[in-house]
């Protein structure tokens, strides 16, 4: 691994640290507060391709739980993992794993390279609406999906909660993360192509 | 500039190792989910708020960490009491709070460091096997950290010039220059750190 690529690393983490440190948005009825983390698992996924994103994500929750307060709120420390909402957290390591995964495979482009000479490749015959669209599709898989399909079996798990209950209280997310995933998508499409030239 | 949980102090807490201390919490939190009497679940609350007393943490530093969870326990007991009924909900809260009040014990007496030496020594198999560089991830941590108010001071630069411009910011006109200028703060500090070895 090269110092860039750990450097890009470092950088990301705190992104999403500080989009973290934006004070959640509380939701009624819902345990868990609406953030802009999620935002920033998708844009990791989206621009650095699946194994960089993952360790971004890893290295967030590894620095979360060494009691750091960089969760939203200022939540920090394992106490965190005792809490109902920990399988979103734990959810956004593969999330943002398959986020870049699809994203590189929908669009069959190469996630940003450490080495700055591969930039021609990719969207040859694509036009950018496609990518915005391919983007998005792998942003609401990974960064909302697959956190979800963590999450919600956790917090039934910890508050023994009806299954269908708790889905039904993570619907009032929903329109947010879309949202999340269609602005990550257009962002990541725009860095990418000025990057290619 | 965010700082950590920890409370300085030299009690019993303070000197025990911490792999000890967090072995004891992961064993402990394990065994106390499959706790369903209630007289139990109320010593074992007893003796984690006992420690936090002999942690020396004030009721104020306490209360900052759990006023997130407060309102988050409020609706799940309420969800819980709904539909299990009131002693199930009463048994949820109350192991909850044991378990994050735990945590938190172990998360104010520990200092950072500590608590990275404990990752660095999880780390030791699998740098064996050559699959990460404790090193590397050591100054990933420590670049994190070092970078999230630096990110703070960027967007507020971005933020002014923007509104200098009569422009109104939104998260595309946010988020394109925020990542821009990281992706190329990356490349400088790459530079840099390869320039001194």
């Amino acid at each position: 691994m090269k110092t860039k690529d750990i450097v890009l690393i470092a950088l990301f983490t705190a992104l999403i640290i500080a989009l973290g440190l934006v004070p959640p948005i509380p939701m009624p009825l819902v345990p868990v507060p609406l953030t802009l983390q999620t935002f920033g698992v998708m844009l990791a996924g989206l621009i650095l391709g699946p194994a960089r994103a993952g360790l971004v994500l890893l290295l967030y929750v590894t620095i979360a739980l060494l009691g750091l307060p960089v969760l939203p709120g200022g939540r920090a420390g394992l106490a965190v993992l005792a809490g109902p909402t920990a399988g979103f957290l734990l959810g956004m390591i593969p999330g943002a794993v398959v986020t870049g995964w699809l994203a590189t495979f929908l669009s069959r482009t190469e996630p940003l390279k450490a080495d700055s000479s591969s930039h021609h490749a990719g969207m040859t015959s694509q036009t950018s609406a496609w990518q915005i669209a391919h983007y998005a599709l792998a942003a609401v898989v990974g960064g909302l999906v697959l956190v979800y399909a963590i999450g919600i079996p956790w917090l039934v798990l910890v508050t023994k909660m009806d299954f269908a209950k708790a889905c039904w209280a993570m619907v009032v997310f929903v329109p947010g993360d879309l949202l999340k995933a269609l602005v990550a998508a257009v962002v990541a499409q725009r860095i990418r192509r000025l990057n290619m030239v | 500039m965010i700082g950590s949980l920890y409370l300085p102090g030299n009690t019993w807490l303070h000197r025990l190792p911490a792999g000890l201390k967090l072995a004891v919490l992961a064993v402990g939190s394990t065994a106390l989910m499959w706790v369903h009497s209630p007289s139990l679940l109320l010593v074992a609350c007893a003796l984690v708020c006992l420690s936090v007393r002999w942690a020396g943490a004030s009721l104020q530093q306490v209360w900052q960490q759990l006023r997130p969870l407060v309102w988050l326990l409020f609706v799940l007991g309420g969800l819980s009491v709904w539909s299990q009924g009131l002693w199930q909900a009463l048994e949820m809260i109350l192991r909850l709070l044991t378990l994050v009040l735990a945590a938190l014990v172990v998360s104010m007496t520990t200092p950072l460091t500590k608590m990275m030496q404990v990752v660095v020594r999880l780390l030791w198999p699998f740098q064996r096997l050559g699959w990460v560089d404790a090193d590397k991830v050591a100054l990933g941590v420590g670049l994190t950290l070092r970078l999230i108010p630096e990110l703070g001071v960027q967007w507020q630069e971005i933020r002014e010039a923007q509104l200098a411009r009569g422009l109104m910011p939104s998260p595309l006109t946010m988020g394109v220059p925020m990542l821009l200028r990281t992706l190329r703060r990356a490349d400088e500090i790459a530079e840099a750190i390869d320039a001194r070895g």
